[in-house]
């Protein structure tokens, strides 16, 4: 993948082989690889993930990314059904690739 | 019940002296691998409070040329007393 | 049989952090329990106290430790921490050198927490 005339390496699953080549330009054309098109609630999601990962090294499973969601921007957003809506098929693994982190490892 | 499986002896770890510690009063202690190097000699001192409830595998024993030299105290199982013994239990807890 | 559905499940945490990859793999044993909804304990017995212990930092040559883990265990709903009161006394330590609350069990209480939980994963 190209952002911006770099060259973005990425694993067979789409994750990026170096997690420090992240940047916003690069989480969207993730994103556009995948037909998605990033709004400022999903921004505001990335923002949590990437704040969980710097604090625990680890990428969340759904569970603790809902909590982690709620914790950080209110109730109202820590449910599923948001996450589902945003990151549809699996919100824990769609939005960890899209914000530079590595695939769940206790995501099943 | 639960079955405490270890497969390591007290001449070399401390983990026996934890299981042993983690035990009730109706578990049992089955040891397998190098856990029935704990069984021989005044080694197998240290099961005394669980007299009865403590076997070790005779496969095990045997490939180390030890089964002659097993502590009365410990009750000798083969593979089916081994799975028999699995059976009987709730659960199983290995300790290594 | 007794009926052990409703126990919660238990982790036993028998290493100390840094030296095997025994309580790396402990812990992501508990995260999946959680991450399936289950009710997960731990239990840190003999050197596993020693994964507790305040100020640890990543390994020479970088390599993460578990610490950050330890820390990540609320967002899974795993708080119930039990340490063992004995082998804490045996390095010098108290629950106030660790670094998250820890509830201390006294080894005469081992055997009825054992009987307890279903099913006991041993790390």
């Amino acid at each position: 993948m190209t952002v911006d005339g770099q060259e973005i390496a990425l694993d067979p699953e789409g994750h990026l082989v170096d997690l420090d080549d992240w940047t916003p330009e690069v989480a969207k054309a993730l994103a556009a690889r995948e037909g998605r098109v990033l709004t400022e609630e999903h921004w505001e999601v990335i923002e949590v993930l990437r704040d969980f990962y710097r604090r625990y090294e680890m990428a969340p499973a759904m569970r603790p990314l809902v909590k982690a969601v709620g914790q950080t921007l209110g109730a109202e957003k820590g449910r599923s059904l948001h996450l589902m809506k945003l990151f549809p098929e699996s919100p824990a693994k769609v939005a960890a690739r899209l914000a530079g982190l590595p695939k769940p490892t206790n995501c099943l | 019940m639960l079955l405490h499986i270890l497969n390591r002896s007290q001449s070399s770890s401390r983990v026996p002296l934890d299981t042993l510690r983690a035990m009730s009063g109706n578990d049992r202690l089955l040891l397998i691998e190098d856990g029935v190097y704990g069984a021989v000699g005044p080694l197998a001192n240290v099961f005394a409070a669980i007299q009865g409830r403590v076997y070790a595998l005779q496969e095990d024993l045997a490939s180390r040329g030890l089964e002659d030299r097993r502590d009365p105290a410990i009750e000798l199982v083969d593979m089916d007393g081994f799975v028999a013994l699995t059976e009987q239990a709730t659960q199983t807890v290995s300790w290594y | 049989m007794s009926d052990t559905t409703n126990h919660p499940m238990l982790v036993v945490l028998r290493h100390a952090p840094h030296g095997s990859s025994w309580l790396r793999e402990g812990l992501d044993v508990a995260l999946v329990g959680a991450a399936l909804g289950k009710t997960v304990n731990l239990l840190f017995l003999g050197d596993g106290v020693l994964a507790l212990r305040s100020g640890q930092q990543h390994g020479p040559l970088g390599q993460k430790g578990t610490h950050p883990t330890l820390d990540m265990l609320e967002m899974y709903d795993i708080d119930t921490l039990l340490v063992d009161s004995e082998a804490l006394t045996q390095r010098g330590l108290t629950v106030a050198d660790l670094q998250l609350p820890a509830s201390p069990v006294e080894a005469v209480s081992l055997p009825e927490l054992f009987a307890q939980h279903s099913p006991i994963y041993s790390f």
